[in-house]
């Protein structure tokens, strides 16, 4: 076999592109808006942290004009699977789509189960794992609630427009609770779930280039995508 | 000997201009300026007598005479005060104060001989009226903002009571304390309920734009809420907010209030908590999936070595 067919193309250079935004925008996002978490109870880390920026007015820019491309990222995300879907070049089917399916539970439950040594068999993942699904649909929810949050934050009178007079007395608390909780949600769940999954792995330690080449080794995809694997080359690479 | 007269000399005019202060100012800190502890005057208050002779003289007011503002005490100090020595409406003014400056009620009158406006606006003020009319001695007067007359900074120095960087703690010494709020009926919870605010958040990492307690309730002239002269009563909002924030409508101003996120305000309260309980359980589930899948491929990597044989 040659070098080509060793590996398989698992994202394009647009997916890439979309990703490496979204990384670049959430580190500057986290790092700017970390301070306002629970600056009265940690006067000093805060502090700290808004110096690193220059000061509260820049932190505060930087992490408006961050905020801006992510969101823009995530709308291109969307037109783009959109255009993707409807073009017939990408297509819904059970084991190569990021929808989450009852398997994906199942596969869960299997896969805790084998983490416990009760289980034999690790399940079998298609080109999404419930990992990997767990991981996509944590942003998606992320952008739409920060985001959403975030611009009637930037916004405020004139988002005060559009809330019902009834709201008046509840909703600011509302939205800086989600912007706030959310981005805390957001933070944790990338330094536990995303880091271990895609750097800390055994086999992925320090990170998976798939980020980058977009690539994937054959071999790798047999462990970890078998399900695909078998969509993409049926049981002919078995003979390899 | 002569020499050590010289040196002597030359170092009078010296002192004299670090001090830039006048002879009179001279003669009373040779004393006041080296005393320590405290005395107890006829009211029964103990008074500090010390006046801190380097930061009096790098005060706004390290130039004056004492005398400038404790007029009673004419050229001598240790003859008994004379009032007559005192212009009349600083000693009628000073009356009113009588309960307010055990010590010195003709000093605290003497702030209104230059700091007139400031003075009239204090009196028109919730914290000059409870001095003045309700003859309330934890009223608020000049030196319970801005500190001790002899150590007054201007404003825009770090170490200023009226300091940006300052002003809410030092609205904060009152305002804080539960007797008082409990007197007069505020809540001593107005700092903390400030701090978690977005104002406050963004006043404690320290943005130039942060509103402060001044920047919306005034400071001279504070006035209670409901007060239709107040800055923050219902009619004037819309303007005190619209000039931070353009535009600003009743539906916007009704946003900024000191109000708790607890159960009197349900909605903000409730949502918090379940938001909380979503994130724990998130929080739950990822790090025990994190941690149960790393000791398995320790497992299988220490203990299971042979049978990943078969994958190759």
């Amino acid at each position: 076999m040659n070098k080509e067919t060793l590996e398989y193309q698992r994202f394009n250079v647009t997916e890439r592109i979309q990703h490496v935004i979204m990384l670049t925008t959430f580190l500057l996002l986290s790092f700017t808006g970390w301070a306002l978490k629970y600056p009265e109870q940690t006067v000093e880390h805060s502090s700290w942290l808004v110096k690193i920026w220059g000061g509260a007015k820049n932190a505060g820019i930087v992490h408006r004009i961050a905020g801006i491309t992510m969101l823009l990222d995530f709308v291109w995300h969307v037109f783009y699977l959109g255009y993707m879907l409807s073009t017939g070049k990408m297509k819904i089917r059970k084991d190569t789509t990021i929808i989450p399916l009852p398997k994906d539970v199942i596969d869960a439950i299997k896969n805790i189960l084998y983490f416990l040594g009760i289980g034999k068999e690790k399940p079998q993942f298609g080109r999404f794992s419930y990992i990997h699904k767990f991981d996509y649909w944590a942003v998606f929810w992320g952008m739409g609630i920060i985001g959403l949050s975030g611009l009637f934050l930037a916004f405020p009178v004139q988002s005060s427009y559009f809330f019902p007079s009834w709201s008046v007395n509840w909703i600011w608390e509302v939205i800086s609770i989600m912007h706030s909780d959310e981005a805390l949600l957001a933070i944790v769940f990338i330094l536990f779930w995303h880091f271990y999954n895609e750097h800390l792995k055994w086999n992925k330690f320090p990170m998976s280039m798939t980020w980058i080449t977009g690539k994937i080794s054959i071999e790798d995809m047999k462990h970890e995508h078998p399900l695909e694997y078998k969509l993409e080359f049926g049981n002919k690479g078995d003979n390899k | 000997m002569k020499r050590v007269f010289l040196v002597a000399l030359l170092w009078i005019p010296l002192l004299c201009f670090a001090y830039s202060a006048s002879a009179e100012t001279f003669t009373c800190l040779a004393c006041h300026g080296s005393m320590r502890g405290k005395i107890r005057v006829k009211s029964g208050a103990l008074v500090d007598v010390n006046v801190d002779a380097d930061k009096y003289s790098q005060s706004v007011h390290g130039g004056f005479d004492c005398i400038v503002c404790h007029k009673q005490f004419g050229s001598n100090p240790h003859e008994p005060p004379k009032m007559a020595s005192a212009p009349s409406d600083i000693v009628s003014l000073s009356g009113k104060l009588t309960h307010k400056a055990k010590v010195d009620p003709i000093a605290l009158a003497a702030c209104s001989e230059c700091h007139s406006d400031a003075y009239k606006s204090w009196q028109q003020s919730i914290h000059g009226s409870n001095v003045i009319q309700k003859k309330q001695s934890d009223g608020a007067s000049c030196v319970d903002c801005h500190g001790s007359p002899h150590y007054i900074v201007p404003k825009n120095i770090a170490v200023s009571h009226v300091n940006k960087k300052n002003i809410v703690k030092t609205c904060g010494e009152c305002h804080e304390k539960e007797e008082l709020a409990k007197k007069y009926g505020f809540s001593n919870h107005i700092l903390e309920r400030y701090y978690e605010s977005f104002h406050g958040k963004k006043y404690i990492i320290g943005h130039p734009n942060a509103p402060t307690c001044v920047d919306c309730h005034k400071y001279h002239d504070v006035k209670k809420w409901e007060d239709p002269m107040s800055p923050v009563a219902w009619d004037n909002r819309t303007d005190t907010c619209g000039r931070c924030h353009k535009g600003a409508t009743k539906k916007f101003v009704a946003a900024i209030t000191h109000k708790p996120i607890g159960k009197d305000n349900p909605i903000p309260y409730y949502f918090e908590k379940g938001l909380i309980a979503l994130l724990l359980s998130v929080f739950v589930f990822i790090v025990g999936h994190v941690i149960l899948e790393a000791f398995s491929e320790i497992r299988d990597k220490v203990l299971r070595k042979g049978k990943e044989g078969h994958h190759e």
